[in-house]
């Protein structure tokens, strides 16, 4: 879970106290029977039944119980190492030496999963080295890395962006059945199945997390009586109509002037792009066609198609119409999360999981109890890019912004059987199916990922409040299993088509090009550059092979 | 040996012909192998050799290898005359090893085509980064914003200058003014773009937004017109720096000996003819070694950019610098990049030589 999301519980009431207290008394009980408190001597409760497993590794430390620390990691990591004692026998890697490259974020990330391994060191007598690093830096270092050979990991945790790079160049070990059945992949929400963590129909990938963006939304902008008089808008044209109307009135919380939909208007390292992308989807992600952003047998960039076309004319509809705030030209997406929409302006949003659960963990939050959660909305017509014509047909497609991290082995194990196995077994440790529900509870910087993570009983006997969790893990489950998901391009390089396409948005925006068709023009043009540059038939390739084609 | 060195060196070596052919043998044989180490991996790289070449490691030490040879060969070949060349020679290779490679490695580099992503590598591909840099709208825009941030050093130099010269007089808690006014200069332009650019200019609840709201802007905004982005990028850059050369010119303006003025008000001038006509003579030397630091300072302007407006509205306050990050980091588009900064680097040369030239031939002219 993001550390967000579970602090937000904390200080909402969402964890509810009296199931707190079972919790923290359950796990005594866990304690006393397992020995646990004595770490090396701990009784593996796998053997036990399944359900009541997961049960009793939720209740470490106990929702609720302040943050868990590297002896819940432990804890954790040994009861869950059940799946992996079935295939990897006592020592069978003493002396294997592996290097894990990871993110440093929030404390999380690598150093859970050096909890979380730890007693699988143990158990197979391998040991792992460790490289920290942090999310600005996470880009350059692999890119390096690539570019210059000199790969020095054998297990990454990597973003699926960037397995056009990695996977793309044949960087990666494939993964051996085995550990298929020890993750349990069919569990995977929809949009994780392959093609996402395949490359020409090989398996490479151990989910870990999953990403999306959601809508968000002020509860207390909709209804009758309310400032805009309407339900909660269902597509675009909706929420552009009513962005325009609240010009001029003022919000209901704060009394300042009140303004509809945020986009955010300046770039952001290329993850702004995803921004536009949450309308674009709409119009331009076609549900009998898994490509939105180029043209598969060509590359030809669809970014200045009618589609893309319409996304950005709505942006450009909302400027001139003057329904933004002030200086929302300089507004990147944190901004527009965090300093506006938490802070009670605006009251629309598109985001990843965790900003409605920061309404109330932020100190310049307002919006906390009047945050609502949805799909990213619909268009009422759809491009078809086959045919070149719209048709008028109501179209949802959420938005897979980053599709989430994994955990990926590296290629440079592949030669020796031993080390290779032990790689993909400390992967599958991590991405094991009990594991990643323990990591969707409690902070981890991870999201729910697997259709188990979503059997709200758990969550409810562990401890949390039902109704927020179907509020806030429903818009996620349904964004996840949608038939008509737009899925990010895994190509290599998508980050600096999206670099290069919030240049030109921040001079469309900035009314430099005469019209929304001159600015989509512009990005098309620099795009089909980085398709030259890097290779269009190997991009061709790539990009059909991220799409399952 | 000429008669003069014997004031200078101890013994006087007797060089024989055996001796010196040991010499060149030692400086051409190991300047040989480098030759061949350098070709050798230099074609590896093209991939004729059937050679996977991991690394240049092997010129590294063929490098070396001369070097040490180079060294020994002086003090064979000129005995103690060779042993006070030691003293230079060695530390010249080691600025050649570390400046001139690299250099020839950029400018490899700068004529190359490697974007990161592409699977091959980098590739020469002549003038073409030139040619797109000449058409690129984004770095040409981001010279003429270099042009107008340079031309904002006159405005801080004139301030600095008012500055120094209320620090320079007898006024009250001057010890605490001149602290109070170097603060902005401790501070990281980090922070700079953080507690002024994010914090304190913040539309709604920053309170240089609301104090323009109480003086009756009703919608203030900082960063969304170009020009008035402009200028916000301008005055946050002067604050940090205005204190540098403030400090500069009060040294520069304590040292000029008190007799002068005091001659100067003898003889009748008033207090704006003294200061026009002596002190800011005087100081002309101090002020164009502020403005040059400044500019050199101010050519580098990129950390508040891409903290608060990341180049926008529109690219109105990109920096080169700003522009060249973003190429490199978001886009990895290395060859390019690098052209980008060694076109840069040229202009900046050429401009600071031109600039040094036109101060020399005005401070000294030539009659």
């Amino acid at each position: 879970m993001k550390t967000g999301v579970y602090n937000y519980m904390k200080r909402a009431g969402k964890l509810r106290r009296r199931d707190m207290l079972k919790g923290l008394t359950a796990t005594g009980a866990v304690t006393a029977f397992s020995g646990v408190a004595t770490g090396a001597g701990v009784r593996p409760a796998w053997a036990a039944s399944h359900d009541r497993l997961r049960a009793e590794i939720l209740k470490i430390p106990g929702v609720g119980m302040g943050s868990p620390t590297d002896a819940d990691w432990q804890k954790v990591g040994e009861m869950c190492l059940g799946p992996i004692k079935e295939v990897v026998s006592e020592g069978e890697f003493a002396g294997v030496e592996l290097t894990f490259m990871g993110l440093n974020n929030q404390n999380l990330h690598n150093f859970l999963f050096r909890g979380f391994l730890k007693p699988w060191e143990a158990y197979t007598g391998a040991r792992i080295n460790w490289i920290d690093l942090a999310q600005a830096d996470y880009n350059a270092r692999l890119q390096q890395s690539i570019a210059t050979g000199t790969v020095d990991f054998d297990i990454i945790e990597m973003g699926a962006p960037f397995e056009g790079d990695v996977l793309g160049r044949g960087m990666a070990s494939v993964m051996p059945d085995w550990v298929r059945n020890v993750i349990d992949m069919d569990d995977y929400v929809s949009y994780l199945q392959a093609p996402v963590g395949t490359w020409d129909g090989r398996t490479y990938r151990v989910s870990i997390d999953g990403d999306c963006h959601t809508f968000a939304y002020r509860t207390d902008y909709f209804g009758e009586g309310s400032v805009t008089g309407r339900d909660v808008p269902a597509t675009w044209q909706e929420i552009n109509q009513i962005s325009r109307e609240l010009k001029g009135k003022a919000d209901p919380l704060t009394g300042l002037d009140a303004h509809g939909y945020l986009d955010p208007l300046k770039g952001w390292g290329g993850f702004g792009f995803y921004f536009l992308e949450n309308r674009a989807a709409a119009y331009a992600k076609h549900p009998n066609d898994p490509a939105w952003l180029f043209d598969p047998d060509t590359m030809k960039p669809r970014v200045n198609n009618p589609a893309w076309v319409q996304a950005i004319e709505d942006v450009f509809e909302l400027i001139e119409a003057d329904a933004y705030p002030a200086d929302q030209i300089n507004a990147d997406p944190g901004t527009t999360a965090f300093q506006q929409f938490l802070a009670g302006t605006g009251s629309m949003l598109m985001w990843w999981g965790d900003v409605g659960s920061n309404a109330r963990t932020s100190d310049t939050s307002v919006v906390g109890d009047v945050v609502g959660f949805g799909i990213n909305p619909a268009s009422d017509r759809v491009y078809n890019a086959s045919t070149g014509e719209w048709e008028n047909t109501m179209n949802e497609a959420p938005n897979m912004a980053y599709i989430g991290w994994g955990v990926y082995v590296m290629a440079t194990v592949d030669g020796d059987a031993q080390r290779q196995k032990a790689a993909w077994s400390a992967a599958a440790h991590l991405g094991g199916k009990d594991l990643s529900l323990w990591a969707s509870a409690y902070p981890s910087g991870f999201q729910p990922y697997r259709n188990s993570h979503f059997n709200y009983d758990e969550w409810e006997e562990a401890g949390y409040d039902r109704a927020f969790i179907e509020d806030y893990l429903g818009s996620n489950a349904d964004s996840y299993n949608h038939p008509n998901a737009a899925i990010e391009p895994r190509i290599p390089g998508i980050f600096q088509y999206y670099s290069v396409a919030e240049d030109e948005l921040a001079k469309g925006f900035a009314g430099q090009y005469g019209s929304a068709q001159e600015t989509a023009d512009a990005i098309a043009a620099t795009w089909e550059n980085i398709t030259d540059q890097i290779g269009r038939q190997q991009q061709i390739a790539l990009y059909k092979a991220s799409l399952g084609m | 040996m000429s008669q003069g060195d014997l004031l200078h060196v101890v013994t006087g070596d007797d060089i024989g012909e055996r001796r010196r052919f040991i010499g060149k043998v030692l400086i051409w044989g190991s300047f040989a192998l480098m030759a061949m180490a350098f070709a050798w991996c230099a074609i590896a790289q093209t991939g004729y050799l059937a050679v996977e070449l991991s690394s240049w490691r092997l010129a590294l030490y063929a490098y070396l290898l001369w070097a040490t040879c180079l060294c020994i060969a002086q003090v064979v070949l000129h005995g103690e005359q060779g042993k006070r060349t030691l003293f230079v020679l060695p530390a010249t290779l080691f600025v050649v090893a570390m400046v001139i490679f690299p250099l020839i490695f950029a400018l490899t580099l700068a004529f190359s085509n490697w974007n990161l992503s592409a699977f091959e590598g980098p590739r020469f591909n002549g003038l073409d980064n030139v040619r797109q840099m000449w058409t690129d709208p984004f770095y040409w825009n981001a010279l003429k914003n270099m042009v107008y941030y340079t031309l904002a050093i006159l405005v801080e130099y004139s301030i600095a200058f008012g500055l120094a010269l209320i620090q320079a007089t007898q006024i009250r808690a001057r010890r605490f003014f001149r602290v109070a006014f170097l603060m902005p200069l401790m501070l990281s332009p980090v922070a700079v773009s953080w507690m002024v650019g994010k914090s304190m200019l913040e539309i709604r609840f920053g309170p240089i937004s609301q104090l323009a709201r109480w003086l009756g802007w009703d919608r203030p905004s900082f960063f969304g017109d170009p020009e008035i982005a402009r200028l916000t990028i301008m005055i946050m850059d002067a604050w940090t720096f205005i204190p540098f050369m403030m400090i500069m010119l009060l040294a520069g303006l304590q040292a000029i000996p008190r007799e002068v003025q005091e001659a100067a008000r003898v003889d009748g001038a008033s207090g704006w003819r003294g200061f026009w006509e002596v002190t800011f003579p005087l100081m002309l030397p101090v002020s164009l070694t502020a403005i040059l630091i400044r500019i050199i300072f101010k050519l580098k302007l990129a950390d508040i950019i891409i903290n608060v407006t990341s180049g926008g509205p529109g690219g109105a306050t990109d920096s080169v610098t700003s522009f060249i990050f973003r190429e490199y980091r978001d886009r990895s588009n290395v060859g390019y990049g690098t052209l980008l900064a060694i076109v840069y680097l040229a202009l900046i040369v050429i401009a600071i030589t031109a600039f040094m030239k036109a101060v020399d031939r005005w401070m000294n002219p030539k009659y």
